[in-house]
């Protein structure tokens, strides 16, 4: 078993119509025993911004606050938010700093731009892009869920539209995956702001 | 172990997930009750981290009231109880009358120590016969052979020794056999990955065998 399923994650962003929803599963595991379930993944940075966090669970957890301590200087220094596109190369760049003893994670950053266009962006361990703009997905069941979605996704999709097919494509992954599942989250988030809610599950 | 690696004419192996051996890591448990036995099981086969089978029947009849109850890998538990069950057939027409729990149990352990290096396969073997009325026999991964009142095996299961120490009870009425077979089940698969799915459950007793299931919302959800 590899280090990337240790914890185990599952995590999918997707974009609509003007809106960008997150979601991930909140299973805290340490190999095959499922030890919490409701740890969190998915962290808000401001109002527009989200990060998803999938992989090594102490990592996430170190690294989701290196990325609130340099979020919240520059918010201090600048006197705005970072948009998402920005803190996406914050991301790159942290990764890439520890290029060869690399964190354990596959961050996703979604949010919604100036002029409310979705920003989708996931990268790999070491900071390398991917900005799509339909979805990304990531975690143990990462085929299983690119699959789902790539067979789900529609363009343009309104908010509620949007939160139907990102929590239906979640739980179909996740229900073939071992190391995911036993709830799940999802965020909304629109210009008008965040709707959160919480998916009734199989808990196995 | 034998491991079954993918290649693709690079030499290079494929499917990484797929290269593992299948193994139903799973939650399994015989008890004994005033007359019969109920056995359970999980219904979740694992390939690494891809569940393969979610409706895994991991309840396999070797004679018509004797089950074994798999766990390990899946290939080798399945060819071992085809093969039990072949020489039970065999030995049950020679004597006349059905096969006893003990004998097979016996040829289990039989296997699974003659052939300890190469097998991964912890069994087992419940049912009721006339002569020694309901027996569970466990037989481990080195092929010991082990005669309890109840008896629970798999990845699941070490979640569950103090749950069954606390709640066993000898001569239990089937209905509360059942709860606490199914209780049991339920709780493993709250916690073990490897298990899930839905609880197979049997009741096997004189007039033979019942078998039913509860199914994923019907299983009992400990957590609010």
């Amino acid at each position: 078993m590899s280090i990337y399923e240790y914890n185990g994650s599952a995590l999918i962003a997707m974009a609509g119509k003007e809106c960008v929803a997150i979601a991930s599963d909140t299973r805290f595991g340490v190999r095959n025993q499922t030890v919490w379930r409701e740890a969190q993944k998915i962290f808000q940075i401001n109002n527009k911004t989200f990060l998803g966090l999938g992989g090594l669970n102490t990592d996430i957890w170190t690294l989701k606050e290196t990325f609130r301590f340099h979020h919240n200087l520059y918010a201090l220094r600048e006197e705005r938010d970072m948009s998402p596109k920005v803190f996406a190369n914050l991301v790159s760049h942290v990764l890439y700093s520890h290029r060869f003893g690399p964190y354990f994670v596959s961050p996703i950053v979604c949010g919604l731009d100036d002029d409310n266009v979705p920003f989708l962006c996931g990268t790999d361990e070491i900071g390398a892009q991917e900005i799509t703009h339909d979805f990304i997905a990531t975690g143990t069941a990462v085929e299983s869920l690119m699959g789902v979605c790539e067979t789900f996704y529609k363009e343009n999709l309104e908010p509620e539209d949007l939160f139907e097919t990102i929590s239906q494509c979640l739980l179909a992954g996740v229900d073939r995956d071992c190391l995911s599942g036993w709830g799940a989250v999802v965020h909304v988030l629109t210009k008008d702001g965040i709707t959160t809610r919480k998916l009734k599950m199989r808990q196995d | 172990m034998e491991t079954v690696e993918l290649y693709n004419s690079q030499e290079q192996i494929v499917l990484d997930d797929l290269s593992e051996p299948v193994k139903t890591g799973t939650t399994i448990m015989a008890v004994q009750y005033k007359g019969g036995i109920v056995i359970g099981a999980d219904s979740r086969t694992t390939s690494g981290a891809l569940i393969v089978n979610r409706v895994t029947d991991k309840l396999t009849p070797v004679a018509d009231k004797i089950f074994s109850l798999r766990s390990g890998s899946a290939a080798d538990t399945q060819e071992i109880a085809a093969i039990v069950r072949y020489y039970l057939n065999i030995l049950s027409t020679e004597q006349g009358k059905p096969p006893t729990v003990k004998m097979a149990a016996n040829l289990f352990r039989q296997f699974c120590y003659v052939y300890k290096n190469y097998l991964l396969a912890s069994i087992i073997c419940a049912g009721y016969d006339e002569t020694d009325g309901p027996s569970i026999y466990s037989i481990p991964l080195g092929g010991a052979i082990i005669k309890q009142p109840y008896a629970i095996g798999g990845s699941g299961s070490t979640y569950l020794y103090g749950y069954c120490d606390a709640n066993f009870k000898e001569d239990m009425t089937k209905e509360e056999c059942v709860s606490f077979v199914t209780n049991a089940v339920g709780l493993a698969i709250a916690r073990d990955g490897s298990s899930g799915g839905i609880i197979r459950y049997a009741i096997i007793d004189s007039d033979g065998v019942e078998r039913h299931t509860i199914y994923g919302d019907q299983v009992k959800n400990y957590f609010k």
